[in-house]
């Protein structure tokens, strides 16, 4: 589960000051499909990133599976980061210079797996998103739905509670989006909680819950609203 | 998990940059361990000690230019007089000093005649204050009397009936056993006999770069000439201060002479070997400034990486790797690029000394001191690096969302 209480975000430049979050309310139980919208500027990004926990927040309270978030040191975040959360960006974010197999071992190194276990990790997961054939190929060989399967490979390997996405399909055509959308679709099926920001509202439309960020502050979509605007 | 297998990967595949640097390493390992070689080579020799009390005896030239002058009774008043002065040990008439690069030297022979294998050695007028003047220590046999002192003048080639020799002479000329020297009559300028009566330890040759530097002789000669050598020991600790008296007492007790060249041995050590000091200061600039700049490449080639790579490194630390993963990675790259160096840099330090060996004459380099400069690479490479793993290591995890 995934709580975030009055949460806000300051960020502080040199001049100007921008309040990126404001009192940011939200509970994410266990094996829902969150889809995030809303217009550029928002907070999404933000949100996201504090949700991933690799941007600290200025104020509130976020506790994530019950740990108090707050009290965790970087150390503590990074190892929290490994264990439950895995982390799909809109830019794929694979390493150029390894191929898919060690991609894939990236994380599972951090978290200090044995080799035997490693091994048969990246080989289960390559083969979930349909690539187990191309372990020896580097990213550059790859279209770019391939490198997002393989990211969603790479973020599913360490078998994280969370699965978070931010605007996983925004570099892909749209045949290319939905071959995601459904995979992702799929590993929510099989139990993880994913919590997606999009700007295509058909692809937002499929998740099981909706909420949209404005201005630094969520509100929850309702699916007749939506369907209205679609 | 020290990520080795990962990180080779990567570095293969961007082998320019990490080669030229691990080449810097291999050329500079190579240099600074043989220049080290060569510094510590000349630091054996300059530590050689001469024999003398160095810190206790200077001396000065004595010119006469008066017409009708007693040279002979002049020289003994001096030295009377000096021997006598408060603050003075002994001192000496001598024709050369150790190590002030003029003097002479002879052959000794076992036998007479031509073309017989003769030792060179360097040559010491001396009386029987000698070797109490220069500090040398007697291990066998007995010093000059008074009796045996002649004096020799400028023009005289005879040479005297008995000298001084020093160990290494002593082993020159008789390799199985230095010490059966002492009684042994040895030949001069062809044919003339001596017989040896003594061996002093250690008597270094003016000549510091002469192989037979360690090989020299006393005479009892006291040389009568219009330019005379004294040696002067002093109480220790008052070498200063007798040198200015010294000078002020001769120049003031005999108008017919000038006192010029008032020099320390010490001085004269420095002298002798200021081009070693010198070639040894070149060379620690070259061992740092070589140093520096691999230090340098070491940082920006890390920098230049570490800039490219922000956002895989952003995106590392989103897959969970902690500050010290990251700084450990590029600390672990950079032991593999010196690794390689090293390597390259030890077999290369071995080639360029067998040239040196093969081309200058010198010592084969000594296995210990390539594996100090390893050692001393591997640490310059760990501290180059560290200051930007460390800024890698600060790179935050949003970078991996926030940039494009
Ligand atoms: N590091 C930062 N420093 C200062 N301001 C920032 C920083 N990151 C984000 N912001 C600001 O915070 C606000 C929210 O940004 P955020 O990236 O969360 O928006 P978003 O909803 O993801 O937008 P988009 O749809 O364009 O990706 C914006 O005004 C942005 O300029
Ligand atoms: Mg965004």
């Amino acid at each position: 589960m995934l709580e975030m209480k009055n949460i806000n975000k300051i960020f502080q430049t040199a001049d100007v000051q921008t309040h990126a979050l404001r009192d940011f309310n939200l509970t994410v139980n266990e094996g829902d499909f969150v889809s995030v919208t809303g217009p550029s500027g928002s907070g999404k990004t933000t949100f996201l990133n504090i949700a991933g926990l690799l941007e600290t927040y200025t104020s509130g309270d976020f506790y994530l599976d019950g740990q108090n978030v707050g009290m965790l040191n970087d150390s503590g975040r990074s190892k929290m980061r490994n264990q439950k959360i895995g982390f799909v960006f809109q830019g794929f974010n694979l390493i150029p210079d390894l191929n898919l197999f060690y991609n894939v071992d990236v994380p599972l190194r951090y978290r200090g797996f044995n080799a035997k276990e490693r091994k048969q990790r990246i080989e289960e997961n390559l083969a979930r998103v349909g690539l187990a054939s191309r372990m020896k190929h580097v990213p550059s060989q790859l279209s770019g739905g391939q490198q997002q399967r393989v990211a969603i490979a790479r973020a599913l390997a360490t078998d994280p509670r969370f699965l978070l996405a931010d605007e996983p399909t925004g570099n892909l055509d749209s045949e290319m989006a939905d071959g995601v959308m459904s995979l992702l679709e799929d590993i929510n099926k099989q139990g993880t909680t994913i919590i997606m920001v999009t700007h295509d509202p058909e692809l937002a439309l499929r998740a099981s819950r909706r909420i949209q960020v404005k201005d630094g502050r969520v509100s929850e979509l309702d699916i007749v609203a939506e369907k209205a605007l679609a | 998990m020290l990520e080795i297998g990962l990180i080779f990967r990567a570095l293969m595949r961007n082998k320019i940059g990490a080669l030229l640097i691990a080449l810097q390493i291999a050329l500079t390992l190579a240099i600074m361990v043989n220049a080290i070689f060569m510094i510590q080579d000349r630091n054996v020799q300059m530590s050689r000690p001469s024999g003398l009390d160095e810190s206790n005896t200077f001396y000065l030239t004595n010119t006469v230019f008066g017409e009708n002058y007693n040279l002979q009774a002049a020289l003994q008043t001096d030295l009377q007089k000096l021997r006598n002065m408060d603050g003075i040990d002994n001192a000496i008439q001598i024709n050369a000093v150790p190590l002030s690069d003029g003097g002479w030297s002879m052959g000794l022979a076992r036998e007479p005649g031509e073309d017989k294998n003769s030792v060179g050695t360097a040559i010491y007028m001396v009386d029987e204050h000698g070797i109490d003047t220069l500090g040398v220590n007697l291990i066998a046999g007995q010093n000059f009397t008074q009796q045996d002192i002649a004096w020799r003048g400028a023009q005289d080639t005879k040479w005297p009936p008995k000298a001084i020799v020093t160990k290494a002479l002593a082993t020159s000329l008789f390799p199985d056993d230095w010490q059966s020297a002492v009684g042994k009559t040895v030949f001069i300028s062809k044919d003339q006999p001596m017989q040896i009566i003594g061996i002093v330890e250690q008597l270094q040759a003016p000549w510091n770069g002469w192989s037979g530097v360690e090989r020299s002789t006393l005479v009892p000669s006291q040389l009568e000439s219009k330019s005379a050598k004294y040696f002067i020991r002093t109480e220790a600790g008052r070498r200063d201060e007798m040198m200015a008296a010294v000078e002020k007492f001769l120049s003031e007790s005999d108008k017919q002479r000038i006192i010029r060249q008032v020099m320390t041995v010490e001085d004269t050590r420095k002298q002798s070997y200021q081009q070693h000091i010198a070639t040894n200061k070149i060379l620690t600039t070259v061992i740092i400034t070589l140093t520096m700049i691999t230090a340098f490449g070491i940082v920006g080639l890390a920098i230049f990486s570490i800039n490219r790579r922000t956002k895989q490194i952003g995106t590392r630390r989103a897959l969970g790797a902690t500050q010290w993963q990251i700084m450990r990675y590029f600390m672990v790259e950079n032991f593999m690029i010196s690794a390689v160096g090293v390597t390259i840099g030890a077999i290369g330090a071995i080639a360029l000394n067998y040239w040196l060996v093969n081309t200058f004459q010198i010592d084969p380099i000594s296995i210990d001191l390539i594996i100090y400069g390893v050692i001393a690479l591997f640490i310059v490479g760990q501290l180059a690096v560290f200051y930007p793993a460390k800024r890698a290591s600060l790179i935050s995890p949003a970078t991996a969302t926030r940039t494009t």
